[in-house]
């Protein structure tokens, strides 16, 4: 196999791998703050499931939660599965990532000064609005870093797709490298993913320095 | 009168803060509340302002009820909506200033006005200018927070307060956080509105500015108002050994 | 005093790096004599699905019979000498007609694309592999369309278990598992060896005793040493697990272990490739 060849092949499996990326943090963000809403509920009940939940997600391995999500229908429903695959990987990915995002805006939410919400409910702003004019944008600087971490880390855990014979760069990388008896596969994805976590670094960096307007 | 509190009781987990207090604020009266810490005299603005909820008692602004109390002594505070429609009389602030970071000095004091308020944008942004000026702020309307200075901070959110219009402002410590060479600043915009006739309740440790300020000064102490009156009757003359006891320990 | 010094030195570096050169030499790889064990490979369907490997196994049959079969294998050298299925054995009675297969329907090949030379990535990026082309070559006699799932080796069983492929069949060991699937025909008889270098003194299964012996975790050979085998297994210092023969072969270039229990078709690719490198 040629370098190029190579290159090419595993370039089209990085592009798989960022599909996995982009659609797991376009589900992600958004669903871990419902989630976290609803883990500080007033409802007893929706706090102790929506608990139950994270610390599922949060307490075993993601590669056993893709299993169970594409391989489940089946062998407790008898149902079919075909055309499943891609959807239970994005499914997958998503309700683990949330679980973390939930995590993290609640950790910001809670270090909000209760001062803020005081200020808010005196000069009559309805709950809604103290939420998302003058909480969750300080929330969303103060868990940006913690949220940093938790992108870089998705970007190297999209190798767990494979599980569900997604073929994704490293797992690309895991048969050239069978094929050509040869770990040159593995510096390319190694390369790959270190380009990738730089994008995300320096896009973090950037919504950084522009919330660094006020303290 | 515009605010009427009547035989308050609350509770912290079985400890008394609040036993049967009731204080009555008229139109242009400035009120000091003095006395120890713990006292119950911020949990008694708290519970004005709806911060905290009573155990018992009565609280209207100008005759509108917002809590009542049936006759088995429980509490009963008026709808979510009729409460805060009742948040137009007052204005709340606070010992640690609790302005928004992420807003300019500007914003933070036309913002409540124009989103909660629905007023005139032009209008709202005339009367904010005309309270950062008085406040001696108004180079400052573009500035964030955090680059100013503790006394300025509280200048702002007493322009944040005031530009709601509110019937009655109250105080909650407003200068226990500043260091002390920055507490004359904020004095002295208190005590500019106090001519000017707005109506005010101030709960400070500073004992001159309360004598000079006020038309009537209550000590409380343990929950319950021990004495009060006239500034002049109330620190040139204290009745109750408590109080004598209590000015002493700040006259020293 | 110091030019001595410093030309005494000199001289004991291009001496060392002299033994150095010495002692290298070309490394060359190879399998020892003795063998752990024949195993079939054979194609597993679900339990069941008799009728699906009765036409598949007629089919290969029917290839075999054409010449097909042999084609292929000449393209493999690493597997022609494990091909068993040999064209005057088998009867014209029991075979499928070409082209009598439901052509809407698509016969879908799971196999692992990390086994060389059964199923891998070839040159040109493309999936191949000697599994691969006669699987397709079933297809293609039978009218069927062919779909590839290189699946995770992990999770294989679940796979064929909820229907998303209809066998599993990539240098797959019947040996240990006859229970456990529908089997088909067993078209090659693969040798489990033990790879080792040849400067490396091993030359019998009982040199191994007190060595450290590598094997990629799921593959026969690791059943082997795990099984039947144990007794071999248990002389060795360790038996080491790995994911892929690709690191196992390195760590064995590299002198950290000492031998590698291996598929001697895999066994041979690996060979083949080092043998490819050495000489560019």
């Amino acid at each position: 196999m040629t370098f190029s060849t190579m290159l090419s092949t595993m370039a089209a499996g990085m592009l798989r791998t960022c599909g996995i990326f982009f659609l797991t943090l376009l589900g992600s963000l958004p669903l871990g703050m419902v989630v976290c809403l609803l883990r500080k509920s007033k409802h007893a009940l929706v706090r102790t499931i929506v608990k139950i939940y994270i610390s599922i997600m949060r307490g075993t391995p993601l590669m056993l939660q893709l299993l169970v999500w594409y391989f489940g229908p089946y062998y407790l429903f008898r149902l079919p599965i075909g055309g499943w695959r891609f959807p239970a990987i994005i499914f997958g990915f998503v309700v683990n990532y949330a679980a973390y995002f939930a995590e993290i805006y609640r950790s910001g939410i809670d270090s909000m000064p209760v001062g803020q919400y005081e200020a808010a409910e005196v000069l009559g702003y309805t709950k809604g609005r103290t939420f998302f004019r003058i909480i969750l944008p300080q929330v969303v600087k103060r868990i940006l870093p913690a949220v940093t971490n938790e992108v870089i880390t998705l970007v190297k855990d999209t190798s767990l797709a494979f599980t569900l014979a997604y073929s994704e760069v490293f797992s690309l990388a895991k048969q050239i490298s069978a094929s050509q008896t040869s770990f040159v596969p593995f510096v390319i994805a190694g390369v790959f993913y270190y380009i990738a976590n730089y994008a995300v670094a320096f896009a973090m960096e950037r919504i950084e320095k522009a919330l660094n307007y006020y303290r | 009168m515009i605010l009427e509190m009547k035989n308050i009781q609350k509770s912290f987990g079985g400890v008394r803060v609040l036993r049967d207090i009731s204080v009555c604020v008229d139109q242009g009266e400035v009120v000091s509340i003095i006395g120890p810490s713990g006292s119950g005299k911020s949990t008694l603005l708290r519970c004005a302002t709806f911060l905290e909820t009573v155990d018992s008692g009565e609280i209207r602004y100008e005759g509108e009820p917002a809590v009542t109390t049936d006759e088995y002594g429980n509490a009963h505070y008026a709808a979510p909506d009729a409460l805060r429609a009742l948040k137009r009389y007052y204005g709340l602030v606070f010992q640690q200033f609790n302005l928004f970071p992420h807003y300019t000095v500007l914003k933070n004091v036309t913002d409540a006005p124009l989103t909660v308020q629905k007023r005139d944008k032009a209008e709202v942004h005339g009367t904010a200018m005309e309270l950062l000026r008085k406040m001696g702020l108004e180079d400052k309307a573009s500035s964030y927070p955090y680059q100013l200075s503790g006394g300025q901070q509280q200048r702002v959110a007493i322009a944040r307060a005031l530009a709601m219009r509110p019937e009655i402002l109250f105080f909650d410590e407003p200068t226990s956080a500043l260091d002390p060479e920055l507490t004359g600043e904020v004095l002295k915009v208190i005590k500019q509105l106090a001519v000017e006739k707005m109506t005010m309740v101030i709960v400070t440790h500073e004992m001159p500015f309360a004598r000079a300020v006020s038309d009537r000064v209550v000590f409380m102490d343990g929950g319950v108002i021990v004495e009060q009156g006239d500034p002049e009757a109330v620190f040139g003359a204290p009745q109750q050994a408590r109080t004598k006891q209590f000015l002493q320990t700040y006259q020293r | 005093m110091k030019k001595i010094v410093c030309i005494a030195l000199a001289a004991l570096l291009l001496l060392a790096l002299c033994a150095c050169g010495k002692d290298k030499g070309p490394v060359t790889y190879g399998f020892l004599d003795e063998t752990l064990g024949v195993e079939s490979y054979a194609i597993g369907f679900r339990k069941g699905d008799d009728a699906l490997m009765q036409t598949v196994s007629g089919a290969v049959k029917a290839l075999v019979k054409d010449g097909t079969y042999a084609a292929i294998g000449e393209k493999y050298p690493d597997i022609k000498d494990y091909l068993c299925l040999k064209a005057e054995d088998i009867s014209d009675a029991d075979l499928p007609a070409k082209g009598s297969g439901d052509p809407s329907y698509t016969f879908i090949h799971g196999f692992d694309l990390d086994y060389p030379p059964y199923s891998y990535l070839q040159d040109d990026g493309s999936v191949g592999g000697f599994d691969v082309e006669l699987c397709q070559a079933v297809c293609d006699y039978l009218g069927w369309k062919y779909q590839p799932l290189p699946f995770n080796w992990d999770a294989k069983d679940a796979e064929l278990n909820a229907g998303s492929c209809d066998c599993i069949w990539s240098g797959f060991t019947k040996e240990g598992r006859e229970d456990d699937y529908c089997w088909g025909i067993t078209y090659s008889n693969n040798t489990q060896g033990i790879l080792v270098a040849s400067n490396s003194g091993i030359k019998t299964l009982a040199d191994l005793k007190g060595k450290t012996v590598g094997v990629q975790t799921a593959t026969s050979a690791m059943d082997m040493l795990e099984g039947d085998r144990k007794d071999l297994a248990d002389t060795f210092k360790e038996l080491k697990v790995y994911e892929t023969y690709t690191i196992a072969f390195a760590d064995l270039k590299a002198g950290a272990i000492d031998a590698i229990a291996i598929d001697m078709t895999a066994g041979s690719f690996l060979i083949a490739n080092e043998a490819a490198a050495a000489s560019k």
